[in-house]
């Protein structure tokens, strides 16, 4: 049930994510609200992408943060940073709930899969920090990379359903995924 | 390293391996120092990808999630003791401690899994594992005692505290040589291999994440990928952590 926005908007400026999920593995639930709101939008709009149905993305989104709060005590900054963490347990679990109701669908009434909506999500796209590096980003790779990443990310496909979408043999799409990756990362490393 | 499995790391960054090849990689992940790193960073570019899609989540999300924050405990960090074995992760995070070195002789009797007809303290000596052991003697601790469909009886206990649940398998039939009993984690119908489980040992693993439910199926030795007979007990831990079961 929606209710008039009331809360504070949390002050800008960098925010340290490690240090509050260090906080928050021990037991300090007001670092763990400032983490929620760091980073909710993310994960959330990550979620409405993936699932596109808003109420699984909301699902999913408190799904992730239970996650995150049940295991914080296992978080290793040492393996990499917070925001990584908790957007790989988002995706994972946005990824997960679409193939659980693909393959629930298919069961239901044996089907083909529904034809995937390419459209964005309703809701406007906040200009979030990374968003114009990551597109700059993104157009340094190759037609096929970008494919490749974007319909296994964005859509959940795993790589055997994107060769076949794709037309492509298996290990091309593998190895696409990878040299597209490698390639946003060299960019987003320059462009920090 | 396997150049093969190596150019896998994009995929994997992506979630776009099958739960299997997931399994593999993060095996083959656990030896290559190299390749984690690899995996690590591309990681971090998928995620900043995910997050320049951010769209601020209902405002009503907050209260809820905060108030069932409020009402999970949180998992005990890893210390690295000795007498753990870390099967690798799973798909749903249910892992297997089973602790197989470290087993202890206790009187069945001191672990409460004997409340039916208890005659007092009992002579027989038990081999459960150290790991689930614990889990039964945690002062939260709620456990359950079942038949099985292959007419044994299983126990089953779970502790928020711990963050742990474990299964007491001694009253299980004994199986010939070329079977095993392996334990399961079910999420959305789908199955995951949590391990294979010694029956005088029993098992403890992590609690599984909400709707997720533990079987046992009888296996051919080794185990397999997914389940190739019908289970012979089902549970949802979280109904025995509150004492519905």
């Amino acid at each position: 049930m929606p209710e008039p926005e009331l809360r504070l908007v949390p002050p800008r400026g960098p925010v340290d994510v490690d240090e509050l999920m260090r906080r928050a593995a021990r037991g300090e639930s007001q670092a763990f609200e400032s983490l929620y709101d760091e980073l909710s939008p993310a994960v959330y709009g990550l979620a409405r992408r993936v699932v596109r149905d808003p109420a699984r993305a909301e699902d999913v989104t408190q799904e992730v943060f239970l996650d995150v709060w049940r295991k914080a005590t296992r978080f290793d900054v040492e393996r990499g940073k917070a925001k990584t963490w908790v957007m790989t347990i988002a995706h994972r679990r946005a990824v997960d709930a679409v193939r659980r109701s693909e393959a629930q669908k298919r069961q239901d009434h044996q089907g083909a899969p529904d034809e995937v909506s390419h459209d964005e999500p309703a809701d406007a796209v906040i200009e979030a920090e990374e968003h114009g590096a990551v597109r700059d980003c993104l157009e340094t790779l190759t037609d096929l990379q970008l494919e490749s990443v974007r319909l296994a990310y964005f859509n959940g496909y795993t790589y055997g359903e994107v060769a076949t979408l794709l037309d492509k043999p298996l290990p091309t799409i593998k190895t696409r995924m990878r040299d597209g990756l490698i390639r946003l990362r060299d960019c987003l490393e320059g462009a920090r | 390293m396997s150049t093969e499995l190596h150019t896998l790391s994009g995929a994997y960054a992506l979630n776009a391996l099958s739960a299997e090849e997931a399994e593999q990689f993060r095996r083959h992940l656990e030896a290559c120092q190299a390749c984690r790193q690899e995996v690590s960073e591309l990681q971090q570019a998928a995620a900043t990808m995910g997050a320049s899609e951010a769209v601020p989540p209902p405002s009503y999300l907050r209260a809820k999630v905060l108030s069932a924050v409020d009402r999970t405990p949180q998992l005990p960090p890893h210390t690295g003791t000795a007498n753990v074995i870390h099967v690798a992760p799973h798909r749903w995070g249910t892992r297997l401690l089973l602790a197989a070195a470290a087993v202890v002789v206790i009187l069945a009797g001191a672990i409460g899994i004997s409340q039916i007809g208890d005659n007092g303290p009992s002579e027989q000596q038990s081999l459960l594992a150290e790991g689930v052991v614990k889990v039964f003697q945690a002062d939260d601790a709620h456990s359950a005692t079942m038949e099985t469909a292959n007419g044994g009886k299983i126990s089953v206990a779970a502790s928020s505290k711990l963050g742990e649940m474990a299964v007491d398998t001694e009253d299980l039939p004994a199986l010939d040589k070329k079977h095993v009993y392996q334990i399961w984690a079910i999420h959305g119908g789908a199955f995951s291999s949590v391990g294979v489980v010694e029956r005088e040992k029993g098992a403890a693993m992590e609690l599984p994440e909400p709707d997720t439910e533990v079987a046992i199926t009888v296996e051919p030795a080794g185990g397999s990928k997914q389940p190739t007979t019908d289970p012979i007990m089902q549970v949802d831990p979280r109904k025995v952590l509150t004492g519905q079961v």
